[in-house]
């Protein structure tokens, strides 16, 4: 398409210099920032009740027989049991190392789940010695469900849909705080 | 280069052009990288929890992120409750807070059979009081108008040094002071 000569003329001629000192004003203050509310160790948690019940409940409980699985953690051993004799208790040696063997604890337990997939909750009674970190990585072992676990389904009591339970048992409670052993 | 220049060498003394410009196009470049990092590896966090000195805290892989609550941390060197020390340890000779096992509660820190920790009670108690005194005067109101009940949420933060027997005083304690919830914090596990 021709132009006027006009406009042929300026085509080219001039060159725009793009100010970009006040884009680099607001990089850097960004950069700031964000380094500066950036959050470099990244916290989780695990959540427990004190548990609590009344002489009422406790009767109510005891009608049904309830699994109430039960992890107990000795000096040299784990054990995994129900005190209504629901699942064949398991006893599970110590690592060399003296900390409880996470992974043959989290099998026993899937077998378990399996056995009973709606249940939730599992009594914790460790001994007095074992250290918090052994702790947590039984906790973990206990409430969450690795890929390569077979899939554990559940009937959805509301939508009636089969759903893959995502968390092993997610209910932890410590059942001996009351003792000094 | 030579020491000492021609005078034909110094009458070519390059010149800056008056018009220079800085080129700050490769600059930008990597501030943008820079940038777009730390935006993808930005996460805000929902509370307000501290850490001490010489803390070692164990890894975890669970998925749930704390949220804010009172705090309670435990080393091998004492107790701290919303970053003031309540519950100083006694150390066993000299390996103190190296290795797990070797501090102890002091001679009357504890009473009810041992099972209590008397200054963390006395602590937590006035905590409790204190955030129920703030919902009291506070404008949020639940159904019935009644201000909001005490949420009795402790976090735990503990040394992955400390024993069970340690943790479970702190509960005892807490427990007996209204606390009905603990969060154990640890460092989340990279996956």
């Amino acid at each position: 398409m021709l132009k006027r000569p006009s406009s042929r003329r300026r085509i080219g001629k001039e060159q725009i210099a793009l100010n970009l000192v006040p884009m680099m004003d607001t990089f850097v203050t960004l950069i700031a920032f964000l380094l500066y509310t950036m959050a470099f160790m990244v916290m989780t948690s695990v959540e427990t009740p004190l548990p609590t019940a009344t002489p009422t409940e406790v009767a109510e409980k005891l009608k049904e027989k309830p699994l109430q699985l039960t992890v107990s953690f000795r000096k040299e051993e784990t054990e995994i049991w129900s005190p209504f004799s629901k699942i064949t208790a398991k006893k599970i040696p110590n690592t060399p190392e003296g900390t409880p063997d996470v992974a043959a604890i989290h099998t026993k337990l899937v077998e378990v789940k399996q056995q009973f997939p709606n249940e939730k909750q599992v009594v914790l009674a460790p001994s007095g010695s074992i250290s918090y970190d052994s702790l947590v990585a039984a906790m973990d072992g206990i409430r969450m469900l690795d890929a390569i676990d077979p899939p554990i389904i559940v009937k959805n009591a509301e939508t009636g849909v089969d759903e893959t339970l995502k968390l092993l048992f997610p209910e932890i409670v410590f059942g001996n705080i009351l003792s000094n052993d | 280069m030579p020491a000492f220049r021609s005078i034909r060498n110094r009458r070519k003394k390059k010149k800056l052009n008056a018009a220079f410009e800085l080129q700050l196009t490769s600059l930008i470049d990597v501030l943008v990288i820079i940038l777009v990092f730390l935006l993808k590896s930005y996460q805000t966090s929902l509370n307000s929890l501290t850490t001490v000195q010489g803390l070692q805290m164990p890894i975890s892989a669970s998925p749930d992120e704390p949220r804010d609550s009172l705090q309670v941390i435990i080393t091998p060197e004492g107790i701290t409750f919303e970053g003031l020390r309540v519950v100083d340890f006694s150390q066993d000779g000299n390996s103190a807070g190296a290795t797990e096992g070797t501090y102890k509660f002091s001679d009357g820190a504890l009473d009810e059979g041992g099972k209590r920790i008397v200054a963390l009670f006395n602590t937590l108690v006035a905590a409790r009081e204190k955030s129920e005194l703030l919902k009291a005067k506070s404008p949020v109101r639940d159904e019935k108008g009644n201000p909001l009940p005490f949420d009795g949420v402790l976090a735990v933060t503990a040394d992955k040094r400390i024993q069970y027997d340690t943790l479970r005083k702190i509960m005892y304690t807490a427990g007996a002071a209204g606390f009905k919830v603990f969060r154990f914090i640890a460092l989340k596990k990279e996956t």
